[in-house]
């Protein structure tokens, strides 16, 4: 048996110690952790790619993408999920009228702390959304829903009333078939007076009948985004409206599209990171929205997965090249709180106005 | 010894079988199963169709039934009604009646023949169709929507030949405009109710031949060659023997196949325009996406399974009907 002295003894202890505190380091490092949600394909790849990463390298916080669908669907996993008690992400990326609604149920979602992402002052103040309890999201980045045309076949319009003319566009135009996918919008604004119109029935009403003019122009009501991609690339349609980062991108490729800022613009929509209720990663979480706020990951985003930055372009290294590929002016603001408020109505009204009935 | 006693001596002298309590237990682990995985979906529906939409959240438990009235008279009565969803029913059964009418009666001669061939190709030919089972709709679809599209398919054909151009000629383009099957600078097929009743058929032909197959098989040709034999032609021998022996299975595909086809989702969505959108369409849009009215989907989904079941009800009717004639 080998004796042990007190000498040895403190010896290796000393050395075991300094071992498992050498392997424990990056063991507390790595427990920071945080699944953060995002549109799954190419949008999330390039999250993966290029925003977690950098992420990580600047925090030591270990980043779990979880895929969405989409937004609208990804609050109904959510709420049930936290009805079970279990929730699949920390942080969800939810467009802006998803939060609201996710913020009238109620109970999905943790009040932000503000002061622990302070470069989240640099966004416009639009982009964080306050409700009663405190700030439930914070802009992520935006996108807009473009006008595009396939330059081929026909002249860049000028406004958005030119796609109401049978002669050029009849049969050939892809819309979105959702009553909240922003033609309303659309059409208020080379119309009617925005807004504005969306607060009484009768100006609804009248949106509505106005979009329904268009009919005889549209060869397709899509409602996946695929559906109209295919349709742009296979000339089944030779305009309409569609995202515009996409659109430029299948322009970079080489499909005959391209799009367009009419004069009255196009309708620019955001997504906000927000946290679930049952999360208990506050901290990391806010630590990843300051990180996402900071004017160069905005630019890195435009960049790399082709968003539009919440924030001037000056505060940015973009060059004016590359702003206007993911953006543009003037923009749309959408009337999210009519369309919710008015759900049932604006729903069935042009649902009722796409069948004829 | 009352009866009780009588069964208890019974089973003490029986010999112990093995596992006489799986036995036991097993029709009641089924039906626990069947109960679970399939009835309490079934009342979660139907109570959930009871619910109440809240304007701009989701929804909540409560027995209303507006959902129903809304089905029938739309949301806004009595200020203003509607048969919009009336009307999407109608299309549910208007595609599937013509969709598995279209399937059975062109899958009716392929089996006849099929039936004819050697044991082999038969074989053959039934592994071939059985394979083809396992494309999903959204394969099939997919397939479709790249054949009839405008660069890649059938109008593409049409205006390399110069069909198109002809069709111009003549004048009967501006028919194909007036009719939707056309735009300025071409035929187009989608979306068009031809598109999505083709592709419907498409899906279930398959089915329609396996299901058609067992029947035609069993054919006694003997009477079909007496016919002939007594100087009866082709077209009198299929109507007067060959489709009286196999009317039984005939309707019975022809139905199943039309419940099968009233859920169609993906090829409504893609080849349908959304003024010929079948109930199936209209529940997902109210679940899911930007909508959350799980309550007024729930009730679609009651309302289609009701007219589904009728349709049932009454096509068995029909049958006794003309057996006892």
């Amino acid at each position: 048996m080998t004796k042990l002295n007190r000498r040895t003894l403190l010896k290796t202890g000393a050395a075991g110690l300094a071992a498992s505190s050498v392997l424990g380091t990056p063991l507390i490092a790595q427990s920071r952790s945080l699944k953060i949600g995002s549109y799954g394909g190419y949008f999330e790849d390039s999250f993966k790619e290029f925003v977690y990463p950098a992420f990580t390298d600047a925090t030591g916080i270990a980043v779990e993408s979880v895929t969405q669908p989409n937004s609208t669907d990804w609050l109904v996993t959510m709420q049930q999920a936290t009805a079970a008690g279990s929730v699949p992400a920390d942080l969800s990326l939810y467009a802006r009228d998803t939060l609201i609604k996710a913020s009238r149920i109620g109970g999905l979602l943790k009040p932000l702390n503000l002061s622990a992402m302070p470069a989240t002052s640099n966004l416009d103040p639009y982009f964080v959304f306050e409700a009663s309890e405190g700030p439930l999201g914070v802009g992520a980045m935006s996108w807009f829903t473009a006008m595009v045309i396939n330059p081929g076949e026909v002249e860049a319009p000028a406004s958005w009333a030119e796609f109401w003319d049978s002669s050029v566009y009849e049969a050939s135009l892809g819309l979105s078939r959702n009553y909240n996918s922003q033609f309303l919008d659309i059409v208020a604004a080379t119309f009617f007076e925005g807004e504005e119109t969306f607060k009484t029935d009768e100006g609804i009403l009248a949106l509505i009948e106005k979009a329904a003019e268009i009919k005889p122009n549209v060869a397709l009501w899509w409602s996946a985004e695929s559906q109209m991609e295919q349709s742009m690339k296979n000339g089944d349609v030779i305009g309409g409206q569609y995202y515009l980062d996409v659109a430029n991108l299948m322009m970079a490729d080489g499909f005959p599209i391209k799009p367009i800022f009419p004069k009255e613009g196009n309708p620019q929509d955001y997504g906000s990171w927000c946290l679930s209720s049952l999360s208990d990663k506050a901290d990391e979480a806010a630590e990843f929205i300051n990180f996402s706020s900071d004017p160069a990951t905005q630019a890195l985003m435009s960049r790399k997965i082709g968003t539009a930055p919440l924030l001037d372009q000056s505060k940015t290294d973009l060059t004016d090249e590359e702003f206007a590929f993911v953006s543009g002016t003037p923009s749309i603001r959408p009337a999210y709180e009519a369309y919710l408020d008015k759900e049932t109505f604006i729903k069935e009204s042009w649902d009722k106005m796409l069948a004829g009935a | 010894m009352t009866a009780v006693e009588r069964i208890e001596a019974d089973t003490a002298q029986r010999p112990a079988r093995e596992g006489p309590g799986l036995r036991r237990i097993l029709p009641w682990f089924l039906t626990g199963l069947i109960t679970l995985l399939c009835v309490v979906p079934f009342l979660l529906v139907i109570a959930i169709s009871f619910g109440r939409k809240i304007e701009g959240a989701a929804w909540t438990w409560d027995f209303t039934l507006a959902n129903y009235q809304r089905f029938f008279v739309g949301a806004l009565w009595p200020d203003d009604v509607t048969f919009l969803y009336l009307q999407q029913l109608g299309f549910s059964f208007w595609y599937a009646v013509i969709a598995s009418l279209l399937a059975v009666l062109t899958a009716l001669p392929f089996t006849l023949l099929l039936t004819r061939l050697s044991r082999r190709a038969q074989a053959a030919w039934l592994v071939f169709i059985l394979s083809s089972l396992s494309l999903s709709e959204v394969f099939i679809v997919m397939g479709w929507d790249i054949l009839l599209s405008n660069n890649s398919g059938l109008p593409a054909l049409f205006k390399s030949t110069g069909l198109t151009l002809w069709l111009k000629d003549v004048g009967w383009f501006q028919t194909l405009r007036d009719w939707g099957l056309a735009s300025p600078r071409n035929v187009k097929f989608k979306t068009s109710q031809f598109a999505t009743i083709l592709t419907m058929s498409y899906l279930v032909w398959p089915y329609a031949v396996i299901l058609l197959y067992p029947a035609l098989s069993r054919l006694d040709r003997s009477q079909s060659e007496a016919a002939r034999t007594m100087g009866a032609g082709g077209w009198t021998v299929a109507r007067t023997v060959i489709l009286p022996a196999i009317r039984l299975p005939l309707f019975g595909s022809t139905l199943l196949l039309f419940v099968f086809l009233l859920g169609t989702y993906v090829a409504v969505t893609v080849f349908a325009a959304p003024a010929q959108h079948t109930t199936a369409v209209a529940i997902y849009t109210n679940i899911r996406g930007a909508n959350l009215n799980a309550p007024f989907g729930a009730t679609q989904a009651v309302i289609l399974l009701i007219s589904a079941g009728l349709c049932l009800g009454l096509g068995h009717r029909l049958n006794k009907w003309a057996e006892a004639r």
